[in-house]
């Protein structure tokens, strides 16, 4: 009787840990997809990544679903833009979490943006310049050349969690700064003629992009960063276009289709609609295709075609 | 000699003597002490010393050239915790480079040593609270009440991190009933097991709206029923346990004890101390629903029951609220596109006097409610409707109903306009009201979980 118990208890607790013996996947929840794709190429099967946004929202209004939190709670990371990029969803999210690691400033919190240099930022924090952000414009993501920033911070974050692999996320890494080296090779040549083309953006979204291929950020629709425009603005806006002749404007998808057509129309530039993120666009299935979509309809308008 | 040559041929010596005096003082350059080899010795230490500095010029010529060929990026390792400064850039760590990149980075920030330093500085204040104030001000008029410049509101938010275990945060409210605290909680940040724990004083968890201080409300008033009920917001000195079950789906269960819940909640006084029976006992259960990304449904259940009531001839109390809310939020157009529908449906049990001071108590069950929709047709211009129906608590006979048309106007994310109207249908009266309301936030601001 006894030896049976025994042999029972035996079989029990070896049925305990059935996932302990066998590597755990670290669990990461990337904010927007184009870190979800770069965590992926790093990582490559090593880690499970999902993304919070879908890529056609705009960051600083990415709806908090309670689910989210859920997704957080099992979180063991989280990859984030920074730069307050996220100001209007993640600090709630991550609150709502329950989850110790992946707070601010814990191994678990990858902020993509630590070696990324800043453009924009402010001198001065007050209100009146708007929805200013204290360190400067998040939207680096749309520079290409940024790449291989939020590629090391990414390799240094998951190595922190998972030194075993830290070989294997270093070597994907490279491997993808490689690739994404070739690749801005090509676009620098492709991008030939936006150079000195001047543009209005509805939000300052492309400051990044614009500085990379050599293009000038003429002014915005918006009144002040996250405010929207009163109608001296635009017309306002619209006088200044047509004196210094500029040619684009950008609608960055998330924002409201007739206005900027309006402001293109009367200024007599050409209107294109360009996401912000990957996945924005059906085309832009991963960061490569996001950045190649963008250059390629940018150029294809610039160039009259 | 007179008097005067006596004097000035004494100044005249004077003089001599503080030269004489100046020259011995004055640190003058090491002179040859007559020899020409010791001359020459120090001309050859002389030139080797300017070979050197020319050949190490020559080194870091050699190394700008090298770096100015390639794009920046990549030194050793930052710790892992804290985030690392930002480089000022160099060359990816090829073998050969790495050692001089190292180098070059000491000396660079040698250089700058001072001026980092300088902007270093500590302020005393650096650990202060984040701190946000919020004015709300309504201008109403009723066909009963004739017209005032009502001034709802000048609260102060403030919030921080208290250790690795736990925050706190307080909200003061000065309005023209005098200054209240009208929060002040510890909130555990570190518990095991997905577990909250929140004391002191704060809106208790019960239903939806009554969680909302009066300027977060979507329309101008709080609804009839949670200011009857509930008595205005959920305010309860009290300590609350919630828990995210760790599950797939979002379910999040709260249990609370409090003195009372409500902050005009007259039945019970806080500051008499009482029998375990005498507190009011809250459970909520809410959980939430996705449908296709964009649509979502959001259901909550609370009860807060009260064993006795200290004034009610300790009879029992009971209110139960259900609360769902719809919404509709396009992913691409988040902030210019959207549709709310919100409810709340609340069920007081309770003995109440049938008169004043008869202390005769009779059985009450009285019903009330709210529903909203407001939709988002840009992003400064979101128009509303609210319609309230109202049992008396005392005389569920008597019910009152309210329909308010309402539009609020964003000029940015942190003022905003509303204009409303409301008629009333009650016992034996009607009313008509127009209220415009004027609301503004400065300093921090957060987007909280439960606001949303």
């Amino acid at each position: 009787m006894m030896r049976r118990l025994l042999l029972l208890l035996v079989g029990l607790v070896a049925l305990l840990p059935s996932d302990a013996g066998a590597a755990k996947k670290l669990r990461v929840v990337a904010t927007i997809p184009d870190l979800a794709d770069i965590t992926k190429q790093v990582a490559g099967d090593l880690v499970d990544v999902s993304s919070i946004a879908t890529g056609v929202e705009d960051i600083h209004a990415v709806p908090m679903k309670p689910s989210f939190a859920v997704v957080l709670n099992r979180a063991d990371a989280i990859v984030l833009m920074g730069l307050e990029a996220e100001h209007a969803f993640l600090p709630a999210l991550l609150e709502a979490s329950r989850n110790p690691r992946i707070q601010r400033d814990t191994p678990g919190y990858i902020d993509a943006s630590v070696y990324v240099r800043p453009l924009e930022v402010p001198t001065r924090l007050d209100r009146s310049l708007g929805d200013i952000h204290p360190m400067g414009n998040p939207h680096y993501n749309l520079d290409p050349g940024n790449g291989k920033n939020i590629v090391r911070a990414i390799v240094e974050g998951l190595s922190r969690l998972d030194a075993g692999n830290a070989g294997t996320f270093k070597k994907n890494g490279d491997a993808y700064v490689a690739k994404l080296e070739e690749a801005m090779a090509r676009w620098q040549q492709q991008a030939a003629p936006l150079k000195g083309k001047k543009f209005v953006t509805y939000h300052p979204d492309f400051i990044y992009f614009a500085e990379r291929f050599g293009m000038v950020q003429f002014g915005t629709i918006e009144i002040r960063p996250g405010v929207d425009p009163t109608p001296a603005h635009v017309a306002d806006l619209i006088e200044k276009m047509r004196q210094a002749k500029v040619e684009l404007v950008i609608r960055e998808l998330h924002y409201p289709a007739s206005l900027a057509a309006t402001v293109a129309q009367s200024a007599g530039a050409r209107l294109v609609e360009l996401p912000a993120m990957t996945r924005g666009v059906p085309e832009a299935k991963d960061y490569i295709s996001f950045v190649d979509y963008n250059v390629r309809t940018l150029v294809k308008a610039a160039t009259g075609g | 000699m007179n008097d005067a040559m006596v004097v000035q041929v004494s100044m005249r010596r004077l003089g001599a003597f503080a030269l004489a005096l100046c020259l011995i003082g004055v640190p003058v350059p090491a002179r040859p002490q007559g020899s020409e080899e010791q001359l020459r010795r120090e001309l050859d230490a002389v030139k080797e010393q300017l070979r050197r500095v020319e050949q190490q010029m020559k080194q870091q010529d050699e190394l700008i050239r090298r770096l100015s060929g390639e794009r920046p990026a990549a030194p050793a390792a930052p710790p892992a915790v804290t985030a690392p400064a930002r480089p000022p850039g160099g060359p990816p760590p090829t073998a050969g480079t790495t050692v001089d990149v190292e180098e070059l980075k000491r000396i660079i920030l040698g250089e700058i040593q001072p001026q980092l330093a300088a902007s270093n500085k500590t302020f005393p204040s650096q650990f202060n609270p984040a701190i946000g104030f919020i004015v709300d001000t309504v201008f109403s008029h009723t066909r009963q009440n004739k017209s005032n410049f009502e001034f709802r509101s000048a609260e102060i938010g403030i919030s921080a991190a208290i250790d690795p275990f736990a925050r706190a945060y307080g909200i003061i409210n000065g309005t023209p009933d005098g200054v209240e605290v009208e929060e002040a909680a510890i909130v555990t940040t570190s518990l095991p097991w997905n577990l909250t724990v929140k004391g002191g004083r704060f809106f208790a968890d019960f239903g939806r709206l009554s969680t909302f201080h009066d300027h977060d409300l979507p329309f101008v008033n709080r609804p009839l029923v949670l200011d009857q009920y509930v008595g205005g917001e959920s305010q309860a000195d009290g300590v609350e346990v919630n828990w995210l079950a760790p599950i797939d789906h979002y379910l999040s269960l709260t249990a609370g004890m409090y003195n009372k819940i409500g902050a005009e909640n007259d039945r019970v006084d806080n500051g008499v101390s009482r029998d375990l029976s005498e507190f009011t006992y809250l459970l909520r259960a809410a959980t939430s629903f996705s449908f296709h990304d964009e649509h979502s449904l959001d259901v909550g259940v609370s009860d807060a029951f009260t064993p006795e009531v200290r004034i009610a001839n300790k009879k029992s109390r009971n209110l139960a609220g259900l609360d769902f809310t719809y919404r509709y939020t396009p992913l691409a157009s988040a902030g210019y596109r959207g549709f709310v529908w919100g409810n709340e449906l609340l069920f007081n049990r309770e003995s109440r006097e049938v008169g004043p001071d008869t202390g005769d108590f009779k059985r009450r069950n009285a019903f009330g409610m709210y529903s909203y929709v407001e939709a988002r047709l840009s992003r400064r211009f979101y128009p509303g409707f609210l319609f309230e129906y109202v049992e008396d608590i005392d005389g569920p006979s008597r019910t009152i109903k309210q329909y308010s048309p309402y539009i609020t106007f964003w000029p940015s994310e942190f003022q905003r306009l509303r204009l409303q109207y409301t008629h009333t249908d009650g016992p034996g009266r009607s009313d008509d009201g127009f209220f415009l309301q004027w609301t503004a936030i400065i300093g921090s601001h957060v987007h909280s979980f439960r606001d949303r």
